[in-house]
């Protein structure tokens, strides 16, 4: 028995590490298929994914964002909120910042504080309407979710043919460039990654910090049923928003990191499927902060990688697609296998 | 000569590293009644559930009037003449009973459904086997003793000799009790032969001619049921050793305070449909006030109501003299009301969660166990630890999840929570429903230890022996309603009446007594 759970504990760790290996391995499989050699197509993603600065910058380029949603995702996932709207959250959370930098006059020190804090409002917000749905009509947050990304996208669509679009620019769905003076600073001369990194850190310290404090515990406990949260003196329902609008705000902030820092300016296309690769890398980190790390690190490189890979191989690019699908696939199935495994593990015990 | 209606031999049925059913031998003699004997997770459903097709076993053999037949199905089990008739009914509650055991039969009849000839024959089976039913009732006008009484008719018309009842007594009064077993009397009689699965000692003394005890999921023993067979023969062979069964309560109230006090109180269920019916009672310090009734009756409404979980329509609740009408189920716990609840594994635990955690969840954002918003680990541990001794849980240690618990343990982990702390008042509803019977005692010891010290329990339960066990006064609810409150140790014969509606004569006087 005490094996046992010492055993589970070590392999909720190695799972994540288990998983990413064998999406690898069946990867390696289709490259086969395709006549080129796994090991060459690798060592060229690798290379292509760590083999310069500027890759490394590119990868943190990616990573930054796709982490950070994916803590926030976590948030509401660990409380039983199937949040997969994230992409949206960040999207309105990008036009409010935006909204910050193009029309409000503001000292650049100021600009730097309020900006992002009305990218994660906007993001809060709009994660906020799914829960008070929620507790108002029981209605299921996936659907709301998912039903609030395409609003957020026509919304951002409006925008930057709107009211938003750049004046005198060439029709373009974008708005005018943020002034230099608010935009996040490289780190390196040529380099795209920029001062997010501390940003990204800063969250994950604080929301290593946020397991381990009674608003943590308060967001697993809802995680265990609104009734026990009930019975425990607290109220499900103010619990069900503001972990809600905790899990936006998270991708709010990381619309403001993409309009101050990647594009610099409001444009169509800005959530980039961040949204759906989120929710993957929350899952693959098993919903913890550690794990989300490592995670949100495979997933980038395997992108920064795999587009490197087409250019210098005859391999498509959509096999980094199918190693997510593998992921996906694996991850889903995990589960199964397990019990699969277990039950041959006790029958092996009581049949002899 | 005596024939032998179904043997299993050597069934063995693995849920995950668990054998549910471990190399089980079970004879079923024709014309008998079998009690099926264990604690809960002994194995006794698992058992007829393979006799009844819906698991089915990794090794073992089953023969029927002594030819080997294998059962994957309950339709086979059905065609092969055995019936079950499970702990939940499984009855469509807008149709009529006529309707009912049609919709379980007509798959035999013809295709043109006569439902005046079917009534003619429910009629004719209610009638051969006394079994008082009205044919165009709707379900849900029926009692739940009645609503049983239709599921055993359905289950007969399957033409079946052989019928399994899972706790067919965990939901009725004891008149409807002793109701069902004249009916399976008249069913023996007629030559069929019936397999009963209970863990109540007295029920197989009443009525089984034989018991067979499971234990850990082996068989432990046959015996025919006579004269010399006691409850401490029985117990001692359910749990493997002997244990003390008389509780002696040396309880006396002596608090004068009034701890809780319900004035008027009404309640609306989840349906929006009055629950309570304006019940007034008072609980002293220290004192053990038992409420009796058969489920359903507003017990759950009125336990949620006492601890701020559902809002109060009229009426007041005073918790040491304070007016706590509409307040919220963190003001009640702060003025110390605790509630075991009567659904520990949707309401009262976090089952994914770690004995650890579940100790703490009403009081994480105390100082006790945070400091500056970051929890205290060591503490919670530390605190775990010492709860896990004394409250004497068993488990591999304070990171053990409460799922892997028994359901003695899991109770227990409730109650280490609930009365840590001396709590004023102690709301417990079924506290030991579904608990093994040493787990039970140990339960019973508290709450009235809890009740020395000065806190005044209201204790919800449908089994009487609880009730008259321990209580100090007994009140009685049916339909929402008090239908008298009697003194501690009324009998049986006393109480029965009142849990079937009869309203107590004396009721105003006692009341205020």
């Amino acid at each position: 028995m005490m094996k046992r759970r010492l055993r589970s504990s070590i392999s909720t760790t190695w799972q994540t590490a288990v998983i990413v290996v064998a999406a690898l391995l069946l990867g390696a499989l289709f490259i086969a298929f395709a006549g080129e050699s796994p090991l060459e197509c690798y060592g060229v993603m690798l290379e292509g994914a760590l083999g310069s600065m500027s890759r490394i910058s590119e990868i943190m380029i990616k990573m930054v964002p796709l982490m950070i949603m994916a803590l926030g995702v976590s948030i509401a996932f660990r409380a039983k909120l199937w949040n997969i709207g994230a992409e949206g959250q960040m999207i309105v959370g990008a036009i409010t910042s935006a909204v910050v930098g193009l029309y409000i006059p503001l000292l650049p020190w100021l600009h730097m504080i309020i900006a992002p804090i009305f990218g994660m409002i906007g993001g809060a917000l709009w994660a906020m309407i799914a829960g008070w749905l929620r507790v108002r009509f029981n209605a299921n947050e996936v659907i709301t979710t998912m039903m609030l990304n395409y609003v957020a996208l026509y919304l951002l669509a409006y925008m930057v043919y709107g009211p938003m679009q750049e004046p005198g620019g060439y029709n373009y769905p974008q708005s005018s460039s943020m002034a230099e003076s608010i935009q996040l600073t490289p780190l390196g001369a040529g380099l795209r990654v920029n001062t997010s990194v501390f940003v990204a850190i800063g969250v994950l310290i604080l929301i290593i910090l946020f397991w381990r404090s009674r608003f943590g515990f308060t967001v697993d406990l809802l995680g265990h049923g609104t009734k026990i949260t009930n019975y425990a003196g607290l109220n499900a329902n103010r619990t069900i928003i503001w972990t809600m609008m905790l899990s936006g705000a998270l991708s709010g902030l990381v619309g403001w990191i993409e309009v101050y820092g990647v594009h610099f300016r409001l444009l169509e296309g800005i959530g980039a499927g961040f949204g759906d690769l989120a929710v993957v890398i929350t899952l693959l980190g098993k919903m913890s902060p550690i794990g989300i790390l490592f995670a949100s690190f495979f997933i980038s490189a395997l992108l920064v990688g795999g587009a490197t890979m087409q250019r210098m191989t005859a391999i498509p690019y959509s096999i980094v697609d199918i190693i997510q699908g593998l992921v996906i696939v694996l991850l889903i199935t995990q589960p199964m296998i397990q019990q699969k495994l277990q039950a041959r593990k006790a029958r092996g015990i009581y049949v002899e | 000569m005596e024939s032998i209606a179904v043997e299993m031999r050597d069934i063995t049925k693995i849920f995950g590293h668990k054998a549910a059913n471990d190399h089980v031998n079970f004879t079923l003699r024709r014309g008998t009644i079998h009690g099926l004997l264990g604690e809960n997770g002994a194995g006794k459903t698992t058992l007829m559930n393979i006799l009844y097709g819906l698991y089915k076993p990794e090794g073992g053999d089953i023969f029927l009037k002594g030819e080997r037949v294998d059962i994957q199905s309950p339709e086979k089990a059905i065609s092969l003449g055995i019936g079950m008739v499970h702990q939940h009914f499984m009855l469509a509650n807008p149709l009529t009973v006529t309707e009912n055991i049609m919709a379980g039969n007509f798959r035999k009849r013809q295709i043109l459904l006569r439902k005046d000839q079917f009534r003619r024959e429910v009629l004719e089976l209610a009638e051969r086997y006394k079994m008082k039913v009205d044919p165009d009732s709707y379900i849900w006008q029926n009692s739940v003793g009645e609503q049983q009484r239709i599921e055993i008719l359905s289950v007969l018309f399957q033409d079946i000799d052989i019928l399994i009842l899972d706790e067919p007594t965990a939901v009725l009064t004891p008149s409807e009790t002793d109701e069902l077993f004249i009916t399976l009397r008249e069913l023996v009689d007629d030559g069929k032969s019936i397999v009963m699965i209970t863990h109540k000692l007295d029920e197989i003394l009443q009525v089984a001619d034989e018991v067979t005890v499971l234990r850990d999921g082996k068989n432990v023993g046959c015996r025919k049921i006579d004269e010399t067979v006691t409850k401490r023969d029985l117990s001692s062979m359910m749990i493997g050793y002997d244990i003390d069964l008389d509780l002696q309560s040396t309880h006396e109230c002596t608090g004068d305070c009034i701890a809780l006090s319900v004035k008027d109180l009404t309640v609306k269920n989840d349906k929006g449909l009055i629950a309570l019916d304006h019940i007034s009672f008072d609980i002293k310090e220290g004192e053990i006030l038992g409420l009796a009734g058969v489920d359903g009756n507003g017990q759950k409404e009125l336990c949620e109501a006492l601890t701020g979980l559902r809002p109060v329509e009229a009426g007041q609740i005073y918790v040491k003299g304070d007016d706590f009408t509409g307040k919220n189920s963190k003001d009640f716990i702060n003025a110390g009301v605790s509630f075991v609840p009567e659904d520990r594994r949707d309401v009262g635990l976090a089952l994914d969660w770690n004995i650890a955690n579940n100790l703490i969840i009403k009081e994480y954002g105390t100082d006790a166990f945070s400091s500056r918003g970051l929890l205290l680990r060591n503490k919670i541990k530390s605190h775990a630890k010492e709860m896990i001794e004394r409250f004497d849980i068993r488990a591999i240690g304070e990171d053990a999840l409460v799922k892997d618990l028994s359901g003695g343990n899991q109770q227990k982990v409730i109650l280490a929570r609930e009365l840590n702390g001396l709590p004023s008042v102690l709301i417990a509803n079924q506290p030991t429903r579904g608990v093994d019977i040493n787990a039970t005692m140990n339960i019973r010891r508290e709450i009235i230890e809890s009740s020395n010290n000065g806190t005044a329990v209201l204790l919800v339960s449908a089994d009487l022996e609880e009730i008259i066990q321990v209580s100090d006064r007994i009140a009685v609810i049916y339909d929402g309603k008090i239908m008298g409150i009697l003194p501690g140790r009324s009998s049986v014969a006393e109480i029965g009446p009142l849990m079937l509606g009869e309203r107590m004569q004396r009721h105003d006087e006692t009341a205020s007594a």
